[in-house]
Order: structure tokens, then sequence, then C-alpha cells
């Protein structure tokens, strides 16, 4: 303990430690009615380490290579010792990622967090929302199945009804006619190096605009649930007599960390099937399209709305339309309430929004 | 059993050489063509993509010739095709690939009788949707077509116990590939003794299939015991992830209990 104590005393004299831990962590105080939503951001982060993690693992022993990718993703999951645990735990990681970021997303919307200031919060969690369905679709070809190689036709394919530049933007994605070998390639490199570079980046930046702005106060159990923020000049929102971040609600995010590896291990050990069709452990075969080709769970409301209008350019007109609303929904929504319950248009439109959303969903699993 | 492997072996590389190798759909000209063509001339194209040989990557060229790449030139005889065979032909057509069986099938009562017009092989394998050889196809309605069904019965009756197994155990192997497992050793084992009792099912010698149908039974219990490892491996898994949710649950708990102490 001494040794310890004499160790850090070491290091403070030599850069202010002390100064930091006290800044950043004891004496960086939240808000006392915060609440255990605001941990999903940091189960996030233990995600993305996670998948980061494994996904180095995956890349001692797989290939890049159309002719050994399916191979080499067979002896990872056969012959590597516990290669079988770092592949499933990828592969449901970013199930898993996406479902945490739908949670996070759908928590900072109820508690009216995206409210200024904090349109760049927003902004820069949006951008890391259409990332993460980007690494996920990137990463859904590198086994080289057929739900690989035939889901990516079907993605890369809805690019044809973009007017004028579709069949070319067809082609800029797929590196030729046809979803092979140059595709794998290109896909390869965004998911292993360009996304995921682009990913720690906005990350960055979210969590800089975090630390500037301050953390939101939930607008529960208060009596004023309006947004204070005058907007005359930068104002940090500081929580005097709030909990300190360490050791307190470093401890609810460790809380939020465990339940969601407990839940995350029991799909792994018990169901990771759940996130495969028994395609995905078929090799690519252009030769035979399977019969019901579906995308992941995520995309299925994309899926389906591509198919319900007559053409593809109007679903991709109507889901554009829906990705900016969203994306711009700071600026749309100005009013300063932030409680979910005194915003019965924002409820409405939050509520029908989601069934709409989970509706199509069912409906293009089903279709 | 060493004269089969090297006829399932042979087979492979007539087939590898004729290219009867897997192939891209987009290589061939033949379904792209054929495929849009109205009555007959497209009716192969849809009756093949069901078949064993789409499901293989067994395309129209690996049996009838000619050039899968050139379309205008795709049907001409200088590129090798060979079109259509004649009745009497098709057991060489379909043999240059399947060599154990036609060796097999000219030696069986089917095969001495193909001149007098006995059976060739798509009267009871099909043509174009081929299907997967199972004892299914010694059935009363397809064999009394020509004949009695009685001794056919007695044949069938002697390979039942060992077809029942074969399924079985594709089955199990075919359940443990769709979950990732690389069964690519049991599929070939599977394969290899499943030819091996084909091989029975153009004999009428019933002391003789049973007989046989012993050895491959000691042979496919081998497989068992590998799936039963297998099996064995899926158990521990879980009871190993059992443990590690119990751990992390606990470890929230504790999270949780320490937590409460600073508040």
């Amino acid at each position: 303990m001494e040794l310890l104590k004499r160790l850090y005393k070491w290091v403070d004299v030599r850069v202010g430690a002390g100064e930091i831990v006290e800044k950043e962590l004891t004496g960086y105080l939240l808000p006392r009615n915060i609440n255990a939503w605001y941990s999903l951001g940091s189960v996030l982060l233990f995600i993305f380490a996670l998948q980061v993690a494994s996904g180095i693992l995956l890349l001692i022993y797989y290939v890049p290579d159309a002719d050994k990718a399916f191979k080499s993703v067979t002896y990872i999951m056969n012959d590597v010792p516990f290669g079988w645990l770092i592949r499933m735990c990828h592969a449901v990681g970013s199930n898993m990622m996406v479902a945490v970021l739908l949670l996070h997303m759908l928590s900072v919307l109820c508690m009216g967090s995206y409210k200024s200031p904090r349109e760049f919060n927003w902004l820069t969690g949006f951008i890391l929302f259409t990332l993460v369905q980007g690494i996920s679709l990137t990463g859904y070809l590198l086994p080289w199945s057929q739900l690989s190689f035939w889901a990516t036709t079907v993605a890369t394919n809805s690019a044809n009804a973009i007017p004028v530049i579709g069949p070319q933007l067809v082609e800029f994605l797929r590196g030729s006619k046809m979803v092979g070998p140059p595709t794998l390639g290109r896909f390869f490199a965004l998911h292993v190096a360009v996304i995921p570079a682009g990913i720690a980046a906005l990350i960055g930046a979210h969590l800089f605009l975090l630390k500037r702005t301050g953390v939101s106060k939930p607008p529960f159990g208060q009596s004023n649930t309006t947004n204070q923020w005058k907007g005359d000049s930068y104002r940090y929102e500081d929580h005097p007599g709030g909990i300190p971040f360490f050791p307190n609600y470093a401890l609810e995010d460790a809380r939020s960390v465990f339940i969601y590896l407990a839940i995350f291990m029991a799909v792994v050990f018990f169901d990771p099937y759940l996130f495969f069709p028994k395609d995905a452990f078929l090799p690519a075969n252009a030769l035979v399209t399977p019969a019901h080709i579906k995308p992941e769970w995520y995309f299925l409301a994309n899926y389906q709305t591509l198919k319900i209008f007559p053409n593809e350019l109007i679903g991709l007109s109507v889901q554009g339309a829906a990705m900016t609303f969203l994306a711009l929904l700071p600026f749309i929504d100005r009013g300063r309430e932030r409680h979910p319950l005194k915003r019965p248009l924002f409820l409405a439109c939050a509520i029908g929004g989601l069934l709409l959303w989970i509706g199509l969903s069912v409906w293009g699993h089903y279709s | 059993m060493m004269m089969r492997s090297l006829l399932t072996g042979l087979a492979v590389l007539v087939a590898i050489a004729m290219g009867c190798g897997p192939v891209q759909a987009e290589d061939i000209v033949c379904i792209t063509c054929h495929g849009a063509l109205p009555g007959k001339y497209g009716e192969p194209v849809k009756l093949w993509q069901g078949s064993i040989h789409a499901e293989n990557g067994i395309a129209c060229n690996a049996c009838h010739g000619g050039d899968p790449k050139d379309a205008p030139n795709a049907m001409k005889k200088e590129r090798g095709f060979l079109g259509a065979p004649k009745y009497n032909d098709v057991p060489e057509f379909c043999g240059r690939c399947h060599v154990g069986v036609l060796k097999d099938y000219l030696a069986s009562g089917h095969g001495r009788a193909l001149t007098r017009g006995g059976p060739n092989c798509v009267i009871c394998h099909g043509s174009h949707q081929i299907v997967k050889a199972s004892l299914e196809l010694i059935n009363e309605k397809s064999c009394s077509r020509c004949h009695s069904y009685e001794r056919a019965k007695l044949i069938r009756g002697a390979m039942q116990e060992t077809e029942g197994i074969i399924v079985a155990l594709d089955k199990r192997i075919a359940g443990y590939k769709a979950v990732g497992t690389d069964t690519d050793r049991l599929e070939k084992e599977l394969f290899s003794q499943r030819n091996r009792f084909h091989s029975l099912f153009h004999n009428v010698d019933v002391k003789r299939v049973t007989a046989e149908s012993t050895q491959i039974q000691a042979e496919l219990k081998k497989l068992d015991t590998t799936l039963k490892g297998l099996d064995e491996q899926g158990r521990k898994r879980k009871l190993a992830g059992a443990v590690v949710v119990a751990g992390a649950l606990l470890a929230g708990l504790l999270v949780h209990l320490l937590r409460k102490t600073f508040d």
C-alpha cells in the first residue's frame, strides 16, 4: 500500500495526476437525479472496445480473399483455440452494439437531451449511428458466406434506384458489375480501417462535446423541466451538490456494463445463432440464390420500405427524408420543454415512429 | 474398400478434368439463354435449378460440353458440345463422372438389360432434376413400371437400417454445419460410405447386401462417435457459459451494493 502511495506521488509531482483525478473524476459532479439510462454511453464504449479487441484477434487468422475468406472463418471457428468464442463475441457484439445504440438514442430523445446547446452532441451521435450501421454492413460480407454474398448483392443493388449515377454507384460500391473479390477487398478496408477510424474520431468528438457542454439534467423528479439554456453565451452546465463521477457514477456504469455482459454472454454461449440464419454458414455461391435472403434485423424496416413502394427510388427517398428529419431534430424541435409527458406531439410522433419501425421490421421478417 | 476409395477418387479427378467442378452463374451463357426460353428449351434450366447437380455447382457444360463463356459458339462441336445422348448412351454419358456407379450399373440386371430396353440412369434418377440418390428411389410405384416389386422390396428391406443410420447422421452433420462447425471430413467420410452403400442399390444379391451393410454400419459408428464428441463439447461450452453469466451477474450485484455504500 505504501509502495502504491509512493508510486502515485512520484507520478503526481511530475504530471499533476491528483489535479486530473480531482477535476475529471472525484470533482466531476453529475446531477443528483441522474439515472441508469445515462450509463448506456459507457456500455457502448465498452462494446466498441470489445469489438476492436475481438476484431484484432480475428484479423490474425482471417484472410480477405474471396477464395480463402470462408475457409479462414471456418478455421477460426473450429481450429483456433477459443476462435469460436472470439468470432461469436464479434458477431453477436455487432448486433448488441446496434441494439444498445438504439436504446441510448431513444433515452436521449425521451429526456430531450438533444435540445440546445447539445445539437452537436446529437449530430455526432447520429453520425456514429450511421457509421455503426456501415461497419455492420461491411462486416456482414467478410465471412463470404451465402448470406454475406446475397445480402450484399441486395443491399448494394438498392443504390441502382438513384437516378443518373445509380448504376455507376453500384459498380463503385462493388468494384465490379457483380459482388465479387473486389467487393470483398473494399468492404474489408472499410470495415477494419476507414470506418473504425471514423467511429473512434466521432467518439472523441462526442465525448469532447459532452465535456464542454456538461451532462444534461434528467427531466424527471423536478418541478421545472424546461430547458434553461439562454443562448447568449457559452456556459458549462455544472451541477453543484451533485454526485461525483468517481466512485459513485463510475460504479453505476460498471453495474450496467456487468448486466450487459451477462446478457451478451448468455446470447454468445446459449443462442449465438439468434443472429445467424442457416445461410450464414454456407460458402458463397453465385450460382445458387437462397430463397429468402433477408438483411440483419436492424435493416429489416429499410428493406420492407423499399418493397412497399411502387419503385425503389420512392422507397430510398422516404428513408432519406426520415433519416434527415431525425438528424436535424434538434433544429426542428425548438420547444423548451424536456419532460416527455409534457410534450404530447413529440410523444405521439416518437411512439408512432417506433411502432412503425417495429411493424415494418416484423413485416420485413415475415414477408 | 480400397477399390471403392480409388474409384471415388478417380471419379473426382475425372469430374475436375471434365469441368464438373463448381462454376459461377455469370460464366454460364447456357443458363442466360435457355433460362429465358419457353417450353422444352427452357424447361431443363428450371428442372436443373432444383437438382443435386445445381446444389453442387455442376452446370450444363459439365454434362453437355460446349463453351459456357462464348454464347455464339457455345453449342459448336469444335467447342466440345455433346448435346443430348441417345437412350443407350446415357449410362456412359453419366458415367464419365460417376465412374464407380457406372461399373456397378453395368454389372447389374438393369445394366445388362440396357440394349434390350432395360432402364438407363434417367429412368430411375430423372434427367436435369436429378435428386440425391437414396433408398426412396426403390419404391413400388417406380419399380412396378417395369417389373414386380417383390425382389426390390427384399433388397430395400435389407438396406433400410443402414439407410436410416446414414440419413440420421446426414441430418446431424447438416445440423452442425448449419452452426459453423467444420464438417468437411465428416461429410466426406459419410459421402464415401453412402457411395459404398449406394453401389449396393444396383445389386440383386440379398446376402451380399446384408454382409456389406454390416461393414458399412461399423464405419458409420465411427462417425457417430465423432458427433457424440461434438455434442459433449457443446454441453461443456454451455456449462462454461453458465459460469460466465453467473459471474457477470454476481459482479454486477457486488458493484451495485458497493455503489449503495456511497449514497
